[in-house]
C-alpha cells in the first residue's frame, strides 16, 4: 500500500470487470452481456492477466438480473471456462432492493469474493443508488457468514468514513476500491487519489477505478502507489480516443504497464494469498 | 405496468440485436440497462418520478 512496496516490486492484483450493468450492447457492441459472452470474455483476461473478474447478470435482452438464479449461470458458465481465476460477484444495483441485492452472494459455491457499496452515489438526474447503513451491514454480514471476500466500494472521500466504521469487523487485510470519476464520484485526479491513499487505514490494500478516459492514467500510478487496479468494459469502453476495447486488450494493456514498472502480475493464487481470499476452485 | 413510450425493438434503422432491446420512442434511441428498469417500473420505479426523459415530455418541474 506504498510507494516502498512498488520499489519492492509488490505482485499487482488485476481485476476485469467485463459487463456491469449500466451499459450494454447499445453502448458498446462488443461488450458480453450472455452467460457464454462473458465467459469468453473471463477466458480472455485470465490468458492476460487478471487475477479477479468482476461479475454482473443479464437478463436476455441485457437488461439488469439480481436473482441468484441468473447470477449462478453466469458464475458457471466463469468457472468452466476459466482455470483458477478469482470469481467476484457484484452486489451494486441503483433502485433494486435490499433483498435482492444480496442474491448473488448465494450461489454455489458463494464467490469468492464481492463488492459492498459504502454510500449513496447519484446517476442521471433522478436516480440515486442509496446504499444505506442497513443495506451495508446486512451484505457485509452475509458475506461474512458465508465466507466471502468484500472489496469495500468508495465512490468517494466520505465513504472512507463508512470504511472506518466497519473496520473492526473486517477479515485482514482490509481491501478498498477507490473509485474516481463524474457525478459523485471523487473527482478524477493524480492529487485526490493520492489524498485518498493517504488516508487508507494501516496495512490495507487497494484497487483503483478510473472510469472513461481516467481509467488508464488513474489505474498507472496506482501502479507507483503499491495498489492494485480494475480495468474492464464496465468502466471504460475505449482503448484510446475513437478505438473501441475489449476486456483482454484493457487487461494486457495494464500488464504491459505494470511489467515496464517493475510490478509482476498477481495469479489468482498470489492475489487469494494478498487479498485474504479463501479459495473456492 | 410500463411507460406508454416504451417499445421493445430488435433495430433502430442503424443496428441489429439478437434480442429486442429496451427503445425509448420520446428519445428515439435504445435504452440503457440500468434505466430500462424505470421504463418497465420494476423494483417501485415509476416514469413520472424517476425519469427525466418522461418529465420533460410530460412538462413537469422538479418539484411535481
Ligand atoms: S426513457 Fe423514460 S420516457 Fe423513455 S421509455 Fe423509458 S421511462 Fe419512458
Amino acid at each position: 500500500m506504498t510507494y516502498e512496496e512498488y520499489l519492492d516490486g509488490k505482485p499487482v492484483v488485476i481485476t476485469a470487470a467485463l459487463t456491469g450493468g449500466i451499459h450494454g450492447k447499445e453502448t458498446h457492441p462488443g461488450l458480453p452481456e450472455t452467460p457464454a459472452e462473458i465467459a469468453e470474455a473471463a477466458a480472455a483476461v485470465e490468458e492476460a492477466g487478471a487475477a479477479v473478474v468482476h461479475l454482473h447478470a443479464r437478463r436476455e435482452n441485457g437488461e439488469r438480473a439480481f436473482s441468484t438464479e441468473r447470477f449462478q449461470t453466469v458464475t458457471d458458465a466463469v468457472r468452466d471456462a476459466t482455470e483458477d481465476v478469482v470469481i467476484q460477484h457484484s452486489t451494486g444495483g441503483t433502485a433494486a432492493p435490499d433483498a435482492l441485492r444480496a442474491e448473488p452472494l448465494c450461489t454455489d459455491p458463494a464467490p469468492e469474493m464481492a463488492s459492498l457499496d459504502m454510500g449513496p452515489m447519484n446517476r442521471g438526474r433522478r436516480l440515486t443508488s442509496e446504499n444505506t447503513r442497513d443495506t451495508i451491514d446486512g451484505l457485509h454480514a452475509e458475506m461474512r457468514e458465508r465466507g466471502i471476500k468484500p472489496e469495500l466500494e468508495v465512490f468517494n472521500n466520505g465513504h472512507l468514513n463508512e470504511a472506518f466504521r466497519i473496520l473492526d469487523e473486517l477479515a485482514e487485510p482490509p481491501y478498498l476500491n477507490l473509485i474516481l470519476g463524474p457525478g459523485t464520484l471523487t473527482p478524477p485526479s493524480p492529487a485526490n487519489l493520492q489524498r485518498l491513499v493517504e488516508q487508507l487505514p494501516d496495512g490495507a490494500e487497494f484497487n483503483v477505478i478510473g472510469f472513461g478516459p481516467h481509467q488508464l492514467p488513474l489505474t498507472t500510478q496506482s501502479l507507483l502507489l503499491g495498489g492494485h487496479v480494475r480495468v474492464g468494459l464496465e468502466d471504460n469502453s475505449y482503448l484510446r480516443e475513437g478505438e473501441r476495447a475489449t476486456n483482454a486488450a484493457l487487461v494486457e494493456r495494464a500488464a504491459r504497464i505494470a511489467g515496464e514498472l517493475g510490478r509482476p502480475v498477481a495469479s489468482p493464487a498470489e492475489a487469494r494469498e494478498l487479498l485474504g481470499v479463501r479459495s473456492r476452485r | 405496468m410500463a411507460c406508454p413510450h416504451l417499445d421493445y425493438r430488435e433495430s433502430d434503422g442503424d443496428r441489429e440485436f439478437d434480442v429486442a432491446r429496451a427503445f425509448c420512442t420520446v428519445a428515439d434511441e435504445f435504452v440503457q440497462p440500468v434505466h430500462a428498469d424505470v421504463c418497465a417500473e420494476r423494483y417501485g420505479l415509476d416514469p413520472e418520478s424517476d425519469c427525466e426523459i418522461f418529465r420533460d415530455r410530460a412538462g413537469l418541474d422538479w418539484d411535481e
